[in-house]
């Protein structure tokens, strides 16, 4: 999850995770550079004393600001199909999950080796005890084993919603008529948040994704399949 | 007077003509675009009229006397004879773009501390003056902070009277159970919170 007014990425929890970090930080980097060019450019067309107004014909300048933005688009999109190209793996998974957005809470299935079905809603302000983390914070968390890749299979009931916990790298969006899969490794154990990411009416930012990754030991051990 | 004042600070071009000519000597007012006019400007070194159109006894003689040949010139007048000054500085009869300070200028810094009366009738301002800087900064970084700081009452008027209280999980009880909370989960290990608390210690990294 995050910490208060955290502007960058949570770290990662997932290996596909990593590379959108370092992806990400390619980019910005890229970014920062034209940035500070073009202002660098701006700067002196604001502060300059020439005042030549008929200057043209200037071939091997132009040549050079066509060919190097090309250049640098290739240098980020390399990079971005590579990681494009890397989600899709196939990876054989352990586990599939449904998760089937409503307004305004999210139903789990894991029908794998069993029927376990259950709603996930937000505590409620009034049920929050010191310490929680309101608006995010759920009553059933899905439970999941760490190491092991998962597939998830994501639609909707009602109107669109979008199932995302930022930290696995992962988004995808709840169409209902629509069966949307995502596969994920986490790495470490923990608890991992996330929100609903498509806007689907008055309690859009109140239906929140709680992931709680234990080790296999544990998870096969059985404490999810008790009803 | 306090008028023209008020004027020069609040008149500017973008809101009307009229006031700036009254506040400001070099601003011109032009009475028709089609005719070519007297301008001061750093691009448009030599404009397409005169700045006087009417010369006075005096200035129409020194004129003669330019027609003629420099050598009967006396060095005060041949100081005062722009002809003579731009010669003198190479530029002889072709007339150059050149921006950086003209060539009346470079000549009269040389030999005069103050411009001749010939460089007056064609040029109302010489480069130095016409680039100078001006106050008007002031006028609109004060502008700016006084309306940001009318915005900062604003915003205290409606923390007081429409905002209802925050919520509980605001309170300092609150928070810091919740930051031992994370710190247990170790929320962001790597390079966030739980990077920068030092588990043995039991505090904050330092």
């Amino acid at each position: 999850m995050a910490h208060a007014a955290q502007v960058g990425l949570q770290d990662a929890t997932s290996p596909i995770m990593e590379e959108l970090i370092t992806f990400h930080d390619h980019a910005l980097m890229i970014i920062f550079l034209i940035c500070f060019l073009v202002l660098y450019a701006l700067f002196l067309t604001l502060t300059t004393k020439l005042t030549n107004t008929n200057i043209s014909d200037a071939q091997e300048m132009e040549t050079v600001w066509t060919i190097l933005p090309a250049i640098i688009l290739v240098l980020i999109a390399l990079p971005s199909l590579r990681i494009l190209y890397m989600t899709d793996e196939v990876n054989d998974p352990s586990l599939t999950i449904k998760s089937i957005g409503h307004q305004w809470y999210w139903t789990y299935e894991y029908t794998d080796y069993g029927g376990l079905i259950f709603n996930s809603y937000m505590l409620p302000p009034l049920f929050l005890e010191p310490g929680d983390l309101r608006l995010l914070d759920v009553d059933n968390r899905m439970v999941l084993p760490i190491e092991a890749p998962i597939r998830m299979m994501i639609t909707s009931q009602d109107v669109l919603h979008s199932w995302a916990v930022p930290t696995l790298g992962l988004k995808t969006d709840a169409i209902p008529g629509r069966l949307n899969q995502t596969t994920f490794t986490a790495t470490r154990p923990g608890v991992y948040y996330g929100q609903c990411s498509e806007i689907c009416g008055a309690n859009h930012s109140f239906m929140p994704i709680v992931l709680e990754l234990i080790p296999l030991k544990i998870f096969e051990m059985g404490p999810v399949f008790t009803l | 007077m306090l008028a023209t004042r008020v004027f020069s600070l609040v008149g500017k071009r973008a809101i009307s003509t009229s006031v700036c000519v009254r506040a400001h000597e070099s601003v011109v007012k032009s009475e028709d675009f089609s005719l070519p006019a007297y301008m001061d400007r750093r691009d448009h070194p030599l404009p397409e009229v005169a700045h006087v159109k009417h010369l006075s006894a005096s200035q129409k003689a020194l004129k003669e006397k330019e027609k003629a040949s420099w050598s009967s010139l006396s060095m005060d007048e041949k100081v005062e004879s722009l002809c003579f000054l731009l010669h003198k500085c190479g530029f002889g009869e072709k007339w150059l773009n050149v921006a950086e300070e003209g060539a009346a200028d470079l000549c009269a810094c040389k030999w005069l501390s103050s411009l001749p009366p010939v460089y007056r009738i064609k040029f109302k301002e010489s480069f130095a003056e016409m680039n100078r800087g001006s106050n008007e900064w002031k006028t609109v970084v004060g502008g700016a902070m006084f309306f940001i700081g009318f915005t900062a009452l604003v915003i205290m008027w409606q923390k007081h009277y429409v905002y209802g209280p925050l919520p509980q999980s605001f309170d300092k009880e609150w928070v810091a159970k919740q930051t031992k909370r994370m710190l247990d989960m170790k929320v962001n290990p790597i390079q966030g919170l739980a990077s920068k608390w030092d588990y043995e210690k039991n505090e904050w990294k330092k």
